[in-house]
């Protein structure tokens, strides 16, 4: 299992960030995740693969700086 | 250090005004001339039309300065502002000052948006605006103390010399029992001698028990402070309370602090944690996004940059709160304690440094190759402590590093010193010289603009390449994003009223990563609308980063996810509270509209504001070199191919960089066309006697200036 905001999800093996996402909705604004502390943009979710019992945060940026 | 001596030159006693939803309406002018100290009241149409902070500093500067005046004429004038909403305790981001100028950089009027107390302690000392003209003969203090009610003219000796010991130094005189009533606005030698000096804004860290500060940066308004001889603005207030702004509707003006502080307390620990890592988060994210400037904007990234960011930065930061305002949840403000440099007059001291943010990480950093972050805290605390902008130190030592690579300047020139990308010590020794107006130092301290007139008259260097890589426009230096890959953000900053800054548009993820606006129309309504809420802070006294830095989550299942309607919803609420106006989040851009129009025709009256000082250098908009065409090759190949649909078989890369620029080039000019129509400004980008009509500031002598430049 994984967790994504605080809900639980199933794991599958070589889960990669990109093939999450594309499981979740409106995540339109969804370009940088927080895996296990660390950040991941979204240039890097297709190779980043993601271990079981992660905990993710979508980080919704819209501005910066 | 001997003890300090303040001669009184002048001192008034006043009646303090009663705070009345916000607004003192008073303005207090301190003449250096004649020594002159003048309160005025504020006109209610000015209220109503300019609504204070930002707007207030520009309409007292267009009354004060010809259209003739140089930033160091003696009329040119130093307004620092807070805002109706400015020190609401609780509220974040609620205590800001907006110091405004003519720029030694631009010739044009300057805004800066700074924390510490100083904005609220003024405007609680009985003034909403104060305004500094004239020259000094010899290093002067300004006193506002709000708790004797009385205005002073010091003269100043035996001063410390840098703002780091000034500050401290000046807390402890003005209030030695309360240090917490003090807030002081210093400048340093940096200031002096060169372009860009910024002010340091202090507040006293309760929990440290010592002074911290943070900076009006941009457009050397430290520079015009100095040029003035004052050595300090001090701001003496006691206890403030929500009640301290006497606000239309107290119960409103509490329930909506209470709900977005507990938002940020909630969510930012999700989202961004700036209470924890400040902006320094940015510093990955823009790396994997091609978007943090390395080697002078040359490419987006770098493998090294994990070492300058977040995850660094977070066990460096000394832990406690970091609020630059009373109570303030996002308190991003953080610093490292017990730093040693390890040059300059502070070498093998114990100094408290505070910084870095993600801007001085970038520019000092990776823009310049050095990926260590003692060298970043150490250039930080330097340019502090010297009254110089991080921002415009770091572009301009890139722009010098690429010319010293490329042989358009040499050792003959730099005193010796190899200035190659990475070359930190060097970097360091630069700054030093800067701040003492010697050696090649002082020649970068004169900014990017006149380096490149210097470098082609007196050294022979290519002045077209210059164009091309020195980051500035309108002679201020470019801020730390790289906009290659997003047109959006190439009009956010070719097209801000001041120059490149971030503040009044930052569109890089909304254009480029999310494709919100893939239309030339779709982007100009968002640079209109995103300036325009960034503007309004700037009226009002507060912080941009609470809007949409730290974001609801049911955000994105609202209709328009990119302008956060909740929290416009409690800016609108907030005013509302505060003012007794009752407002919606369309008034918001609306009161924007007006000033920033304004603006806009301001730089017009001082020879600026038309399209062809929109302009940017072509790094900002694509690569100008083979190396950088060559480094990104699929990427642009591929627009040549697929989006300009070009064959481009028989092209050599430079072919490729000529054909890709003359495409991009074009696309920017569009850009300028479609964002001069939505904001009602006519093709050369100077705005209509109609829409001056309509938003209200048709004032006769704002006509005079359309007038004077063809528009009637």
């Amino acid at each position: 299992m994984i967790e994504v905001d605080e809900k639980k999800m199933p794991w599958s093996k070589n889960l990669t960030m990109a093939s999450l996402l594309a499981t979740l909705e409106n995540v339109e604004f969804c370009s940088v995740v927080r895996l296990n502390g660390r950040l991941v943009s979204s240039p890097k979710f297709a190779e980043t693969i993601i271990p079981d019992n992660s905990k993710i945060q979508l980080l919704p940026l819209v501005a910066g700086g | 250090m001997d003890k300090i001596n303040l001669k009184e030159i002048k001192c008034i006693s006043y009646e303090r005004a009663e705070i009345k939803k916000g607004y003192t309406d008073k303005s207090l002018r301190v003449n250096l001339d004649a020594n002159k100290i003048t309160i005025s009241p504020i006109e209610e149409r000015i209220k109503n039309k300019f609504i204070g902070g930002k707007g207030y500093d520009l309409w007292l500067m267009w009354n004060a300065v010809k259209a003739s005046t140089k930033w160091n004429d003696p009329e040119n004038t130093i307004c620092i502002s807070s805002g109706p909403l400015g020190g609401t305790p609780g509220y974040p981001g609620g205590g800001k000052s907006i110091v405004t100028s003519i720029s030694p950089l631009t010739g044009a009027p300057i805004d800066s948006n700074v924390g510490g107390y100083f904005g609220p302690y003024k405007k609680f000392s009985g003034f909403d605006v104060i305004q500094v003209d004239g020259k000094a003969k010899k290093d002067t203090i300004i006193f506002i103390d709000g708790i004797e009610n009385k205005i002073k003219i010091l003269e100043a000796n035996n001063l410390p010399t840098d703002s780091y010991e000034l500050s401290d130094v000046l807390t402890r005189h003005f209030d030695v029992d309360k240090p917490v009533n003090v807030s002081v606005v210093t400048a340093g030698p940096g200031a002096e001698h060169t372009n860009f000096g910024c002010l340091n804004f202090s507040w006293w860290d309760a929990g440290r028990k010592r002074v911290r500060y943070k900076q009006a940066g941009r457009g050397g308004i430290g520079t015009v402070f100095a040029d003035k001889k004052v050595k300090a603005i001090v701001a003496r207030f006691g206890a403030i309370s929500m009640k301290s702004n006497n606000p239309a509707d107290l119960d409103a003006l509490k329930l909506v602090t209470k709900s977005h502080s507990k938002e940020i307390r909630e969510l930012d620990p999700k989202q961004n944690r700036m209470s924890l890592v400040g902006t320094t988060h940015l510093v990955p994210i823009m790396n994997d996004h091609d978007c943090l400037p390395v080697h002078n904007f040359k490419f987006g990234s770098h493998p090294e940059s994990r070492v300058i960011g977040e995850e660094v930065y977070e066990h460096i930061f000394d832990k406690g709160f970091d609020g630059c305002w009373k109570g303030c949840t996002v308190a991003c403000s953080h610093g490292v304690k017990d730093f040693s440099p390890f040059t300059g007059p502070y070498s093998g001291k114990k100094v408290f440094v505070d910084g870095p943010e993600y801007e001085t990480v970038a520019g000092c950093g990776s823009s310049l190759g050095i990926f260590d972050a003692h060298t970043i805290i150490e250039i930080n605390f330097y340019c502090d402590a010297y009254g110089m902008d991080t921002i415009s130190v770091g572009t301009s030592l890139a722009f010098v590093m690429e010319c010293f690579e490329n042989k358009l300047i040499t050792l003959d020139h730099t005193g010796g010193m190899d200035l190659s990308f990475g070359n930190r010590f060097n970097a360091l020794e630069i700054i030093h010289q800067m701040a003492r107006g010697e050696g090649f130092g002082a020649i970068v301290g004169k900014g990017i603009r006149q380096m490149k007139q210097i470098f082609a008259k007196d050294f022979g260097a290519d002045m077209a390449f210059m164009q091309d890589i020195g980051m500035e426009s309108k002679g201020l230096e470019f801020s730390e994003y790289m906009t290659k890959e997003s047109l959006a953000q190439q009009g956010g900053y070719g097209l801000a009223l001041k120059g490149p800054q971030h503040d009044e548009a930052w569109l890089i993820f909304l254009d480029m990563v999310h494709n919100f606006m893939p239309t030339f129309e779709d982007k100009a309504e968002a640079l209109h609308w995103f300036p325009m809420f960034r503007t309004w802070f700037g009226l009002c006294g507060l912080c941009k980063l609470p809007w949409n830095d730290i974001i609801p989550e049911d955000n994105k299942n609202t209709s328009e996810p990119a302008k956060v309607a909740k929290h416009l919803g409690w800016y609108a609420d907030f005013f509302s509270a505060v003012t007794g106006r009752k407002s919606s989040p369309e008034d918001l851009i609306s009161m924007s509209e007006a000033v920033y129009n304004f603006q806009r025709i301001f730089n017009l009256k001082m020879g600026f504001g038309t399209r062809e000082h929109d302009t940017l250098p072509y790094r900002a908009v694509g690569p100008v070199t083979v190396e950088e065409y060559e480094s990104r090759q699929e990427r642009y190949d591929e627009q040549l191919k697929e989006k300009y649909e070009l064959d481009i078989s028989n092209m050599d890369s430079k072919e490729k960089v000529a054909v890709l620029r003359q495409k991009r080039e074009e696309q920017y000019e569009l850009l300028k066309n479609a964002v001069y129509k939505r904001r009602g400004w006519n093709n050369n980008g100077i705005p209509t006697v109609e829409t001056v009509n309509r938003l209200g500031i048709d004032f006769p002598e704002v006509l005079e200036v359309l007038k004077k430049n063809g528009v009637e």
